[in-house]
């Protein structure tokens, strides 16, 4: 008798429950899930604006011969290998030395350091263009205090207008990240680093064997997070260098740009380069939580 | 209670939200709604905005219960709205008229077949020059009204080409082996740059190769980059500029602009649309003047030549069609007088052949030390090769870009151009 009250009550339970997040459900497959399916087909078309015609694999083909392509994701791949850690690296070293009991004016610091997150990527990014102009304040400066003798073509040279990317993105993100750590850095005992100060264990060797090893599930967070947003690079690239001289700060998503909106639309195409980015954030994830390890800590 | 309130107000906002929904009205029959209104979709506000403006005034007295209204966006923001509106078939959010830039032109005809009315017919096309009635034909009909014409000229400071000894008649149908040599002669005795030069943008290029009737691909639309003989040229010169010592390296309209405002350069060879920036810098009235652009040494090249310009489309899902026809008609399509006007104010160089014997046409202009030069402009109008632009004008130019570097650095221009055409190749579908 009671065992079957017990079902009843629980088909009552499961059906009021789904019925409250049907709603949800249905907004979610509507907005969320029929774009990706539908964005999947159309990466299996190709043509101009709307006269599309099916391509089965033909885009994915293409991928392999258009230099564009391999171009934008040889950048996007350099900006990532070489901003990410450089980036990373900075946050935590900024965070330890901001946790420091012995730092004055911390907050002070802190918001400086925290303020070029909240700034409009694209005001920002424009700002950056005059002040690396070739007769900009940066050169004047540098020129100034003759560190160089001439000046630096910053926009105008492939390799320095990377440089000035790499520059902008981490002065953009550094304090962003940084939160995240000092944050971490709370819940680290500071006996622990009392003991090691007390064993006679080096500044360095604090930061390597306990700061950094106790970070690692904020550190993978981040690291992460700042993969996704270096990979989907596109603010910065079209407002400061236009996709630099020649195709050399192109990024992918700056070229799905182009392939959209700039030269003659091919939406399927663009698709396909979009899936391309998804596949490498989803394997990068993937390395990246085999080596943080978080399952077993 | 609680329950019931709360029930109604979900109510509300699910109703309200299914109410935000508009319908679709058929597209518009070719009627005049007298009170109706147009949206005009423009760039450049002291341009293309003031100029619509000026017609949207004299519109006003034929139909004074017509609303025209006009809005500016940023180039780019434009184009990206109309891809983003066209492809998704949704028309609502469509204008009734927009400027479409001619180099595009095709390349949204092609792309979205259906969505602009077909013009043929209706406006007295044989009254526009040829080469911009051509731009906007696809299959026989005729798409858009055809507006300001990029008809390119080579500006110049005088007083400091006669510094370094040239005067007016030395810059007559020169070649660009004579300007690079006049350039380094001012830079050596005046030590004034000649030309602001940005080396990824392929604006000088483009006056190059349509002064000679050659454009990135050929009349059938197939790539010609690798065997292009005005492009291969035009490359070259490119290098030798790139490499000199008499340009100031600039990147972006705003610095380019800013060089020959501020003094730092001589000369600017660009469409007659920099006319309205060249006369912003008031105190150096007097101090410019007008000579015709050079030409290539390849066979066929002339002293005349195009960068730019656009033209004005109808959307074919306008409510408001037939006013908007109308419109452009009493207006680009007619009134001489509006044209002399635009000519005087901004500067802007119609395509309207009527109207190019209008007085404002042979004025002489003090800011140019009393040259006619809209008389002047006119008659290299009227030489300009007619080339048909094609729909990958963007990619060819990009492609090109791509390689330039290496031929900047001493490298094959044949293997640079014969990357960038394989690259173009790759983007044709």
């Amino acid at each position: 008798m009671n065992k079957v009250k017990k079902r009843g009550l629980e088909k009552a339970y499961q059906k009021s429950g789904w019925s409250f997040i049907s709603i949800a459900v249905v907004m979610v497959l509507v907005f969320n899930i029929y774009p990706i399916v539908n964005s999947l087909m159309l990466s299996t078309m190709t043509g101009k604006g709307v006269v599309m015609r099916f391509n089965g694999l033909g885009n994915i083909k293409r991928l392999f011969v258009d230099t564009v392509f391999q171009t934008a994701l040889k950048n996007t791949f350099t900006f990532f290998i070489i901003q990410v850690p450089i980036m990373i690296l900075l946050s935590l070293i900024i965070a330890s030395m901001l946790n420091e009991p012995k730092t004055k004016f911390k907050s002070l610091f802190r918001t400086a350091i925290f303020l070029p997150c909240v700034t409009s990527l694209v005001a920002y990014s424009v700002l950056f263009r005059s002040m690396f102009s070739f007769d900009g304040i940066i050169n004047k400066f540098l020129l100034s205090i003759h560190i160089i003798a001439d000046p630096i073509p910053w926009l105008l040279d492939p390799f320095w207008a990377k440089v000035t990317i790499i520059l902008a993105i981490t002065w953009r993100w550094t304090g962003y990240n940084m939160i995240f750590y000092l944050a971490g850095l709370q819940n680290i005992d500071p006996s622990i680093y009392e003991a090691a100060r007390i064993d006679g264990a080096s500044k360095f060797k604090q930061f390597t064997k306990i700061t950094v090893p106790m970070l690692k599930p904020v550190i993978l967070f981040t690291t992460i997070m700042s993969t996704i947003g270096t990979l989907q690079l596109f603010d910065e690239v079209v407002n400061l260098t236009g996709g630099g001289p020649g195709n050399s700060t192109l990024t992918l998503s700056q070229y799905i740009y182009n392939l959209s909106f700039v030269f003659t639309p091919n939406y399927g195409y663009a698709a396909t380069i979009s899936y391309v980015i998804v596949f490498i954030v989803a394997v990068l994830a993937i390395i990246q939580f085999k080596i943080g390890g978080s399952k077993d800590e | 209670m609680k329950k019931i309130l709360s029930v109604m107000i979900i109510l509300a906002l699910v109703l309200s939200l299914a109410a935000c929904g508009n319908n679709e009205e058929a597209s518009g029959s070719m009627e005049i709604k007298e009170d109706g209104k147009i949206t005009i979709w423009a760039w450049d506000p002291n341009f293309n905005i003031a100029i619509m403006e000026e017609a949207k005034a004299r519109f006003a007295d034929m139909y004074p219960d017509m609303e025209i209204e006009i809005v500016d966006y940023a180039k780019g923001d434009l184009e990206q709205k109309l891809h983003t509106n066209l492809a998704s078939g949704v028309t609502t959010g469509l204008p009734d008229i927009v400027l479409i830039e001619d180099y595009n032109a095709q390349m949204y005809l092609q792309s979205y077949p259906g969505s602009f009315a077909d013009l043929t017919g209706k406006i007295p096309h044989n009254d526009f020059v040829d080469y911009k009635t051509e731009l906007m034909t696809l299959d026989s009909k005729v798409y858009g009204v055809p507006f300001d014409s990029g008809v390119a000229g080579f500006y110049y400071r005088s007083d400091v080409l006669a510094e370094a000894g040239y005067g007016a008649a030395d810059l007559e149908n020169i070649t660009w082996d004579d300007y690079i040599k006049i350039a380094q002669d001012v830079k050596d005795k005046t030590g004034t740059a000649m030309l602001a030069f940005d080396p990824n943008d392929g604006g000088l290029m483009r006056i190059m190769m349509q002064s000679a009737g050659q454009w990135y691909t050929d009349a059938e639309g197939n790539p010609s980059l690798a065997t292009n003989k005005a492009l291969i040229e035009a490359v070259e010169v490119y290098r030798e500029i790139a490499n000199s010592d008499w340009i100031k390296p600039t990147s972006g309209w705003g610095e380019w602009v800013g060089a020959f405002n501020s003094g730092d350069t001589a000369s600017v060879i660009t469409g007659v649309w920099i006319t309205g920036s060249v006369k912003a810098e008031a105190s150096q009235s007097g101090q410019w003047a007008v000579a015709p652009v050079p030409r290539l040494n390849v066979e066929g090249s002339k002293n005349a030549s195009n960068l730019g310009g656009s033209s004005w489309y109808v959307l074919d899902s306008s409510e408001n069609k037939g006013a908007a026809v109308e419109f452009l008609k009493e207006t680009y399509g007619k009134d001489v007088d509006f044209y002399q006007k635009i000519l005087v104010d901004r500067g802007a160089v119609g395509s309207f052949k009527p109207s190019q014997t209008g007085s404002a046409y042979s004025e002489a202009d003090p800011f140019f030390n009393g040259q006619k030069v809209y008389a002047d402009f006119s008659k290299w109008m009227a030489e300009i090769p007619a080339i048909s632009f094609g729909t990958y004008t963007y990619e060819a130019d990009a492609a090109i870009f791509a390689n330039m570097g290496e031929v900047y650095n001493g490298g094959s221009i044949e293997d640079a151009l014969k990357k960038a055409e394989e690259q173009l190749k790759s983007q044709i579908q």
